[in-house]
């Protein structure tokens, strides 16, 4: 259970004019939401504040009931590497490590052996569908696949939680579709809560609530809207 | 006279100039009370053979030959060679064949119309046989391959320089003039600034004289002094005026005055012989020097009297140079500045001899 | 190239200030010390040179003989000769001054003569107080300006003229008047004039002189002149021309000139590898930039051209900078160190400062080159490379994926081998330096592939551990997919490493050697001197009977020294004739230290290494020495060691020496204390009984010591050097390190969002940069342990002609990579600290 209650950002910390205000958000495990919004409103800068990367000027955050907005910058890094997911628009595959390494890099992360983290890696690339290429280097990839390898590292450590920041951004439409559906489909199998900030109604329509960020807080938009 | 070079050539070695050393009077000192040095003395006889040779426990001695020759093409030129010996009574019981007891030096000029000016050259050395030296017993002085010798019966001069070279032969005509009382020469009221001198006039001269790349067959008249002594500047002269003149009679005529800075004469003597006949000393009220046309050297601004008038026992003779400008100017090396050059005795406007002239001390006073 | 391309180029410097400076430090350092070098070495060699010039004055030839002198008959002979001109007699002297170290050149000139041959040494006097004969006095002296300047530092007495000089003759002391000065010696020479036949007098060497220059008459070739005078000249005494005299001087330091030089252009070639490692770093860096500006028409060769100007500038203001701090160096040192930079080469001169054009222009260019040269290949891989490719994002591990080149590495390290076989050129050890610049090459292209096995080593380990080697999988797997990364930091690491490597054994071998050889010469209990130098001072017979006479001495052992010419060719070799049989052992690296005559009946004599190479003699050979004016033959019977002396050193029995010489003095004594008898003892009372006799007692430890102390000394400037490329070395750590934090923040922000704390970012660069730099410094230290080899083997051997037993000083090495690698990874930490900021996290989102 994610619970955001009137979290608040300013641009230049306590003084400066407000970024948003009054946001507030309960999402259930399982749950998979899209967050729209003007560019510029604060979409990527809420989620930082969700992952700890940036601190919040007012509100909590709390994720199964422990209050996150105190913890300091090594707590929640160690938060992070058990309970959150990312995915990034521009993939972010460590170029040196290989398909399988890249994927355990969170199990690495939580000091498991490293035949175990190697197994479990080589069973996540299975799950998105590159399961011969956990050898390959991501220079040999396109785009949709180098997402899929990507998608496979936010989920291989099971996390409560996977922010994924416009995760179609950098491929065309029916690349879109099917890594939507690949990180939607695992979400939901793996009982994560999802965040999804995106541009594309499309594919804010494919999960199961759209919110939109103004300044003044979050706001639910009609499903079919 | 020659001590005068003799004294400048010293410097030579120590690319001074012998003019700073001059203005203290240090050397006046030391000829009134020569140290070591065996006083000259009158009523010593000249010894011959034995006195042609050097006297080498005097403090200075020279061996001067000037003379007048002619080519083959009747071109006249004047030359001059000089070996003086000086004793330093440095080293006397050194055990090195370095020691430097005995130095030698020796200056050598031609005067050539054709030049316009004299051309000289130099030599000094420590004596060290066989390499320089002044011999006893016969006259034999050389540095290297420059030499004045005596051979049975003539001398033999032999000089080679850059620019000029000779190689002379000089048949006396007589024996020995000695100068002054029986080769006693004073130099000064006071009888301790002497000399032992004696000339040897109508030397007949014959051998090669090269100047520059052009060698000519010579003859003609030379005239030797041999003069030794300890002291012998006066303390107030400042300079000498001197004449050597071969008599066309076949005569000889020596005469020399010593001059104070104002130009005074503190001293004349000469001798003066006629033809053949007996050799006459010349006392100071016999001989006077009467400048006469002035000549200023170019390079040094020193003003000579070129042309001299002479009262020589009751004539009245004129000096005239066989060119203006025989000034021995070798500040680049020694240092010394003087007049040394060929002039031609006049009488009623007859020339009646040939010589030589010098004249010292004009610029500096000189140091003895 | 027009000025906004020159801005595109050329701004990128600017943005990148820091490594643009350490650059730029890089080679000025380099360009600074090399230029040093020659400044110091080229004053102090003109200096000597000027020396010799002006000692020799316009002389054609000389005739110079052992140190001793020869007959001053042969003067006569010669200044007779119609082919001599003039001929100028000189009896020179070291003469050793009381209470003092140092010694004076004393010329016993003929003033008359000298004038014409050597006017520069005139003596010239100044004042009254010598009298017109002054130049001739015995006891008159004349000083050159320098040495009037150095004997009145620290002395009360007045050394001007009107002063007097105190000098050892002999055992005694004589007090010499001042009479004037040497003015045509000029600033930088130490020296005094004074008579010929008082110096023969005072110094007891009537008859006896050092030289004659020889002035030739017009019209006489100088060959036909040599081939018609030498039949005149007794055994061991040359006719030389004055440059083969001065040449044989500039010769005996080259070796030791051209080391340093060499040292210099190391810490160039590093900086080089700096340009190499920030370009290359920087080239990565705006492969965007650069492929936007090929895609909008930017040609192929322009973009070459603005990288290289890019290089070129950085080595031409590295290289201005340089030349300023390498005259403050050649300033600084002058006045602290000497012109010899320690090595003690050129003793009695005192050169200045000049401004030196070519040198100054060389060193330049030397810089500029080092800049283009290591911004070639980055320019050349940025050049090449397709822009629609570049343009896309990421993917910079291509440019590290640097090839094993193991082909091209053997061929280099094979070539160094053949080339430490062949003889040095003009006695200098070309080849080995050559092959010291291949063993470099070739240990920094065989880096890739020793990364790779390193990795490979590391991936084991890490593979078995859990927790933190989460660390040390992320930098291994980055290092082994991406050596190249390595390449670029470690090449200076490398290449510094091997130097100061190569050095420290080098040294260490040198210092134990010189120690060991120490013992073997100073085997006895005290040592007696005439004095500390100088040819002047001597012990008589009745000295020696003295010392031998004193209570509690067992045994004494005169040595006589000498310097003979056996060679028009070369330096004269120095003649030590001292007891052997019964004597101290000798150092011998062959042969043995018998006595015994052969059935020839030749005496022996034994030659130092040098001498056995210079003058190519072996054990068994016969062997000619002049000694007392004729040639003796003696039976080469071993080769010792001998570090003091590079032109070469005969030994010869004590006995045999007098026999053949006459010469029944000495230079020193060494002398046995009788069992339970307290040196100290002995030596109270031999100077009790010398009291007032100027003579040194010293015992072994002091010269030890004050020998040591000499050596560490000429070796400080090459610990400097050291220094600096190590300072180099860690530049190239730092800059690369910084450039890549810089390149790598996606990387790091990704790493953040994945759980990693700061710390552990700031460690896993710590951990890079360690693995980089252990790897580079144990390639470093390989490379320096053959280098060490080519230096004592190769280089040292030919260039000074001795040899050395290897000693790897372990401890200090071991101690120097730890410390190194923990430099490196500190350096790598620091110089990533930007990468460790909270903004580096938000860079995952800064891809449009």
């Amino acid at each position: 259970m994610l619970e955001l209650d009137g979290l608040a950002k300013r641009f230049d910390g306590q003084s400066g004019r407000a970024l948003f205000s009054h946001v507030s958000l309960r999402l259930a495990p399982g749950e998979c939401v899209a967050i729209m919004g003007e560019s510029g409103v604060g979409k990527s800068t809420l989620l930082n504040c969700i992952a700890g990367l940036e601190a919040v000027d007012a509100g909590s955050i709390r994720l199964d009931g422990t209050e996150l907005v105190a913890l300091d910058d090594d707590a929640f890094a160690r938060l992070r590497r058990r309970s959150y997911g990312f995915v990034f628009q521009a993939f972010h595959l460590l170029p040196h490590l290989t398909l399988a390494q890249n994927v355990a890099l969170p199990l690495w992360l939580l000091d498991c052996a490293a035949a175990e983290a190697q197994q479990r890696a080589t069973t996540m690339l299975a799950q998105v569908g590159l399961a011969d290429r956990a050898d390959d280097w991501p220079r040999h990839l396109s785009g949709g696949e180098m997402q899929r390898v990507a998608i496979a590292r936010a989920l291989v450590h099971r996390p409560t939680l996977v922010l994924a920041d416009e995760p179609t951004g950098n491929l065309d439409a029916e690349r879109a579709a099917d890594v939507l559906e690949l990180l939607l489909g695992s979400l939901r199998s793996a009982g994560a809560i999802g965040i999804l900030v995106t541009h594309s109604r499309a594919a804010a329509a494919r999960t199961d609530r759209v919110l939109r960020l103004t300044a003044t807080g979050l706001a639910e938009e009609a499903a079919a809207a | 006279m020659r001590a005068y070079i003799a004294a400048a050539l010293l410097w030579l070695a120590s690319g001074v100039s012998a003019a700073p050393q001059a203005q203290t009077g240090s050397g006046s000192n030391d000829a009134r009370d020569p140290p070591g040095y065996p006083p000259v003395v009158a009523g010593r006889a000249l010894q011959f053979p034995a006195d042609h040779g050097a006297h080498p426990d005097y403090r200075t001695e020279w061996w001067y030959v000037t003379g007048w020759v002619t080519d083959e093409d009747g071109v006249e030129r004047g030359f001059q060679v000089t070996f003086f010996r000086v004793r330093t009574r440095i080293g006397e019981d050194s055990p090195s064949r370095f020691a430097p007891r005995q130095l030698i030096l020796a200056h050598a000029a031609v005067a050539d119309p054709a030049e316009g000016r004299l051309l000289h050259a130099e030599r000094g050395e420590r004596a060290l046989d066989p390499l320089a030296g002044a011999a006893t017993g016969h006259t034999r002085a050389w540095i290297g391959n420059w030499a004045l010798e005596w051979s049975q019966d003539h001398y033999r001069a032999i000089v080679d320089a850059d620019d000029f070279a000779y190689d002379l032969r000089f048949d006396p005509a007589g024996p020995p003039l000695s100068n002054g009382q029986d080769g006693f020469s004073q130099k000064a009221p006071d009888p301790q600034h002497a000399s032992y001198y004696y000339s040897r006039p109508q030397l007949g001269v014959s051998g090669s004289l090269r100047v520059r790349d052009k060698t000519h067959r010579v003859t003609g008249r030379a005239w030797l002094d041999h003069e030794w002594s300890s002291a012998y500047l006066p303390e107030k002269a400042r300079g000498w005026d001197w004449i050597g003149i071969n008599l066309s009679d076949g005569g000889a005529l020596m005469a020399f005055r010593m001059r104070t800075a104002t130009g005074e004469a503190t001293w004349t003597a000469g001798t003066l012989r006629r033809g053949d006949g007996a050799p006459r000393a010349l006392a100071p009220a016999q001989v006077a020097f009467i400048p006469g046309r002035r000549w200023r050297s170019p390079r040094t601004g020193t003003e000579y009297p070129v042309e001299w008038q002479l009262d020589i026992d009751g004539r009245r003779l004129a000096l005239q140079p066989l060119m203006d400008d025989q000034e021995l100017d070798s500040r680049g090396t020694t240092g010394a500045v003087y007049w040394e050059g060929a002039v031609r005795l006049v009488e009623d406007g007859r020339e009646i001899g040939r010589g030589y002239l010098e004249m010292t001390g004009y610029g500096e006073r000189l140091k003895m | 190239m027009n000025a906004g391309l020159r801005h595109v180029f050329l701004a990128s410097l600017a943005r990148r200030r820091l490594a643009t400076a350490l650059s730029l430090l890089a080679i000025a350092l380099g360009v600074a010390l090399g230029l040093a070098v020659q400044l110091i070495h080229g004053a102090a060699l003109d200096e000597f040179g000027r020396g010799m010039r002006l000692v020799a004055g316009e002389a054609d030839l000389q005739v110079m003989g052992p140190r001793t002198g020869f007959d001053d008959a042969l003067y006569v002979v010669l200044a007779q000769r119609p082919e001599v001109a003039d001929a100028s007699p000189i009896l020179e002297v070291e003469a050793s001054l009381p209470q003092r170290d140092d010694i004076l050149r004393v010329f016993g000139v003929d003033a008359l003569r000298v004038r014409r041959v050597q006017p520069a040494l005139m003596p010239v006097p100044e004042g009254e107080a010598g009298g017109e004969f002054g130049i001739f006095a015995a006891d008159a002296v004349f000083l050159s300006p320098a040495a009037q300047a150095a004997l009145a530092l620290g002395e009360d007495t007045d050394v001007g003229t009107g002063g007097t000089l105190a000098v050892l003759a002999g055992p005694r002391e004589e007090h010499l008047r001042i009479l004037g000065s040497v003015p045509g010696a000029g600033r930088g020479q130490r020296l005094a004039v004074m008579d010929i036949a008082a110096a023969q007098q005072l110094f007891d060497q009537v008859g006896r002189i050092t030289r004659i220059d020889l002035r030739l008459a017009q019209g006489v070739d100088r060959d036909a002149a040599i081939e018609r005078l030498r039949p005149l000249l007794p055994a061991g005494v040359e006719l030389l021309a004055p440059e083969a005299a001065a040449s044989q001087v500039a010769g005996l330091s080259r070796a030791y000139r051209v080391n340093l030089t060499m040292l210099a252009a190391i810490a160039l070639l590093t900086g080089g590898f700096l340009v190499f490692s920030t370009q290359l770093l920087s080239v990565v860096r705006r492969r965007q930039e650069l492929a936007f500006l090929r895609a909008l028409g930017l040609d192929r060769r322009t973009l070459l051209r603005g990288l290289l100007a890019e290089g070129a500038v950085l080595g031409l203001v590295g290289g201005l900078v340089g030349v300023a701090l390498g005259y403050v160096l050649s300033g600084l040192a002058f006045s602290i160190v000497g012109a010899d930079l320690g090595a003690g080469y050129f003793e009695g001169v005192e050169p200045g400062l000049r401004f030196e054009p070519l040198a100054t222009a060389a060193y330049l260019v030397l810089g500029v080159a080092a800049g283009v040269g290591g911004a070639w290949l980055p320019a050349r891989e940025a050049s090449r490379v397709a822009p629609a490719r570049a343009l896309r994002a990421g993917d910079d591990v291509e440019v590290w994926r640097a090839r094993p080149r193991w082909s091209a590495a053997l061929a280099s390290l094979g070539l160094a081998l053949l080339l430490c076989l062949l003889p040095p050129l003009g006695g200098v050890p070309v080849f080995g330096y050559a092959a010291i610049a291949l063993i470099l090459v070739g240990s920094v292209l065989v880096l890739p592939a020793v990364v790779r096995l390193a990795m490979r080593c590391v991936g084991g380990v890490g593979s078995v551990g859990g927790g933190r080697s989460v660390l040390l999988r992320l930098a291994h797997a980055r290092l082994a997919a991406a050596p190249g990364q390595v390449l670029v930091a470690g090449a200076g690491v490398v290449a510094s490493v091997a130097l100061a490597a190569a050095m420290a054994i080098m040294v260490s071998s040198f210092r134990t050697s010189v120690d060991d050889w120490l013992s073997d010469v100073l085997p006895a209990d005290l040592y007696l001197r005439a004095s500390s130098s100088g040819t002047s001072a001597f012990l008589t017979p009745e000295v020696i009977a003295g010392v031998a006479a004193t209570p509690g001495v067992s045994s004494v052992q005169p040595v006589r020294y000498d310097t003979l010419r056996l060679d028009e060719a070369q330096f004269p070799v120095t003649l030590i004739a001292r007891p052997v049989a019964e004597g101290a052992a000798v150092p011998l690296v062959e042969g043995d230290a018998e006595s015994v005559r052969g059935a020839d009946g030749l005496p022996p004599a034994w030659v130092s290494e040098a001498m056995a190479d210079l003058f190519r003699v072996a054990v068994g050979d016969t062997l000619s020495l002049p000694l007392g004016g004729a040639p003796h033959r003696f039976r080469v019977a071993g080769v010792w060691r001998d570090y003091a002396r590079q032109h070469g050193a005969v030994l010869v029995e004590l006995a045999d020496y007098r026999a053949l010489t006459n010469d029944s003095r000495s230079n020193n004594v060494a002398i046995r204390v009788a069992p339970g008898v307290q040196a100290e003892a002995v030596a109270a009372a031999l100077q009790a009984q010398f009291d007032g006799r100027n003579f040194e007692l010293a015992a072994p430890g002091d010269i030890r010591s004050k020998t040591l102390a000499v050596f560490d000394r000429t070796f400080l400037v090459t610990y400097l050097m050291e220094a600096v490329a190590i300072l180099i070395g860690l530049f190239g750590v730092s800059t690369s390190f910084a450039a890549l934090a810089t390149a790598r923040r996606k990387e790091f922000g990704m790493l953040r969002h994945l759980g990693l704390t700061r710390r552990d970012i700031g460690r896993l660069l710590a951990l890079e940069g360690a693995l980089g730099a252990a790897v580079g410094v144990a390639v470093g230290l390989a490379a320096g342990g053959a280098v060490a080899l080519v230096l004592v083997e190769v280089v040292n051997r030919q260039s000074f002609h001795w040899s050395m037993d290897i000693r790897v000083p372990l401890a200090a090495l071991a101690a120097f990579a730890v410390a190194l690698v923990l430099l490196a990874a500190v350096a790598a930490r620091l110089s990533g600290y930007q990468a460790m900021r909270q903004a580096a996290v938000l860079a995952v989102r800064e891809d449009f």
